[in-house]
């Protein structure tokens, strides 16, 4: 037993799971436990230009460090998948002491207390971050990143949910840094044309976007202005890169069939409505406003319709790997939960919509953070990875726009990207 | 201390040698891919760029620093010299100077719609010479009873 992983410790679970790589469970492991910089660190991620000090983009005098990211040698995330700002290790209830980058014989380490575990490489920040628009907005509040290639639209982060004192019970999505009402403006969106033209002129960074949003009621019908947001989004979009499809990762509402086919005409070539968590039980003590408005089996459906629009590929489901063993309703087991949780994986593979993970994190101003709940261990996300991607390869399933650059349940679909395509 | 000489550095560095990677998979099924972008960096590594994230070779180079598995690049001039030399992906980059710089090369080569997912740096750990001359003249000290009598150095011609 290791006090820090609440059972298995890194070296008992890579002796347990030979065939998964080392470097993975260390990923997964500093995911849970979080990395700190040292002085030492920091001062070099400066001199490499991979520390942006957002401060002024803040409107505030003390400095607010935003770290490009930090990539492992085979070039998976240790830092940047965290929205920006939270970077930095504070605001969560972490799974025992936390790992620190530091540099060791001039080389730039993650250690594991005093011990070098892996060599780490910072990434530098985009060129865009530091310019304003022709209207004087901070071009990073207009689009965000997660790097190093990964362009991020929040398009609003206000969720009907949260108003009705229903929301997911380890969302934290109102309280991020930029906070932005539903509505876009044509300023809003001028300002967006102009961001995105600015952050594609460097050229070799970017290869994914994702456009998020929180749950939109309002509307003729239920979610239309969350899709009317998206339509004005991906029509700008489709300005900047002077195409009809536009390839951004779509986070959304369940949304009918209709409102699908519109996104669809406005240039969407993917879809995500998230399940969060599969067990019918749990989805309701876990997501009350996805189901009040309108229950489990609608996301199910939503997701499934759009795999006949979108195509098998271009649909995922995201699953908040460790939710369901939260308590006191949850799993009492790791068995029981990913039983459960790859059911559900299998069952959307089984449809064509392509099934993800990501790590819970007990974040500061979520439901779960207050009530004190314990993270789920690491052996438990050891197994969720390893199963999710067998079912990307049973049911030779792409989720490439989830790739592992961007998302952390493709990191294992990097061993079966290929099946014998060519050399 | 890198384990390359000049000559081998020129050899990679020339720009009408031939570089082919070897790769083996989960099964041991061999994979070579041309390599035309293979050069030496500053620190005695070795980098070339890989085109396609979904090629056989990219997912043998992922297995490969991932478990550990050598890989082995075979590089041969005009003339025959060829040298083999066997080594460990030692780093996978996608972003950052190094990346740009052959993503920007690529570019340049093969237009605006070319691709260039990442750049594999390995460490080379072994290196033989496999030109023809050089190997004979091994084989026949180590191996004298596998030379036919046909060969002038085994019996006189008339
Ligand atoms: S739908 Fe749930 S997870 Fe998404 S923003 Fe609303 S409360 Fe948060």
């Amino acid at each position: 037993m290791n006090e820090d992983n609440h059972e298995l410790g890194f070296e008992e679970l890579a002796a347990k799971y030979p065939d998964f790589p080392r470097l993975l469970i260390r990923k997964l492991d500093a995911e849970l436990r979080g990395v700190a910089l040292t002085e030492r660190a920091l001062e070099r991620a400066k001199e490499e230009g991979c520390l942006y000090d957002a401060a002024a983009d803040l409107g505030q005098e003390t400095p607010r460090p935003v770290l490009g990211g930090a990539l492992f040698r085979d070039g998976s995330w240790v830092l940047g998948m965290e929205p920006m700002y939270l970077q930095f290790p504070n605001g969560y209830k972490r799974s025992g002491s936390l790992y620190t980058i530091d540099v060791v014989d001039g080389k730039l380490w993650l250690l594991d207390g005093d011990n070098p575990v892996e060599e780490v490489f910072f990434v530098s920040y985009p060129e865009y971050f530091g310019k304003k628009t022709s209207r004087g907005t901070p071009m990073v509040k207009v689009v965000s990143a997660r790097l190093p290639g990964l362009l991020f639209v929040y398009l609003y982060n206000r969720c009907d949910f949260w108003a009705e004192q229903k929301p997911c019970k380890y969302c934290s999505f109102p309280t991020r840094v930029f906070r932005r009402k539903p509505g876009y403006t044509q300023e809003g969106l001028d300002d967006l044309y102009e961001t995105m033209n600015e952050a594609l002129k460097e050229e070799g960074k970017w290869m994914n976007i994702v456009l998020l949003a929180g749950s939109n009621l309002s509307g003729n019908s239920p979610y239309d202005n969350e899709v009317d947001e998206y339509v004005k989004v991906l029509t700008t979009l489709r300005k900047s890169f002077g195409t009809e499809k536009v390839y951004a990762k779509m986070v959304a509402s369940a949304f009918s069939r209709e409102q699908l086919l519109r996104l669809k005409e406005a240039g969407a070539t993917t879809y995500q409505p998230h399940i969060e968590v599969w067990d019918e039980k749990l989805f309701e003590w876990i997501c009350p406003g996805k189901t009040k408005y309108f229950g489990r089996q609608y996301w199910i459906d939503s997701a499934l319709s759009a795999v006949e629009i979108f195509g098998r590929g271009y649909v995922c489901t995201q699953f908040v790997g460790g939710v369901e063993l939260m308590q006191p309703y949850g799993f009492k087991t790791i068995d029981e939960a990913l039983e459960s949780t790859l059911e559900g994986a299998e069952f959307f593979a089984s449809h064509g919509v392509g099934p993800i993970a990501i790590i819970h994190r007990l974040e500061k101003g979520t439901v779960f953070y207050a009530q004190k709940q314990k993270p789920a261990p690491l052996e438990y996300y050891v197994r969720l990875m390893k199963g999710i991607s067998e079912i990307h390869r049973k049911y030779n399933l792409s989720v490439d726009f989830n790739n592992y650059r961007c998302h952390p349940t493709g990191d294992l679909d990097r061993l079966h990207n290929a099946a014998r395509e060519g050399a | 201390m890198s384990k390359l000489t000049k000559e081998i550095i020129d050899l990679i560095n020339g720009s009408e040698s031939i570089k082919i990677l070897a790769t083996a998979d989960e099964e041991g099924n061999p994979c070579t891919a041309f390599k035309d972008s293979l050069t030496v960096l500053d620190d005695g590594n070795l980098a070339f760029g890989e085109e396609f994230e979904g090629s056989q070779t990219n997912v043998n180079l992922v297995r490969s620093i991932w478990f550990n598995k050598s890989v082995e690049l075979t590089v041969r001039d005009r003339r025959g010299t060829t040298f083999q030399i066997k080594g460990k992906p030692y780093r996978y980059v996608h972003a950052g100077p190094l990346f740009k710089k052959f993503y920007f090369a690529e570019r340049e080569k093969r237009g605006a719609d070319s691709e260039l997912a990442g750049v594999w740096i390995i460490t080379p750990e072994e290196v033989r010479n496999e030109t023809y001359e050089i190997r004979k003249k091994e084989e026949d000290e180590r191996h004298p009873f596998f030379r036919h009598f046909d060969r002038a150095s085994v019996r006189k011609v008339k």
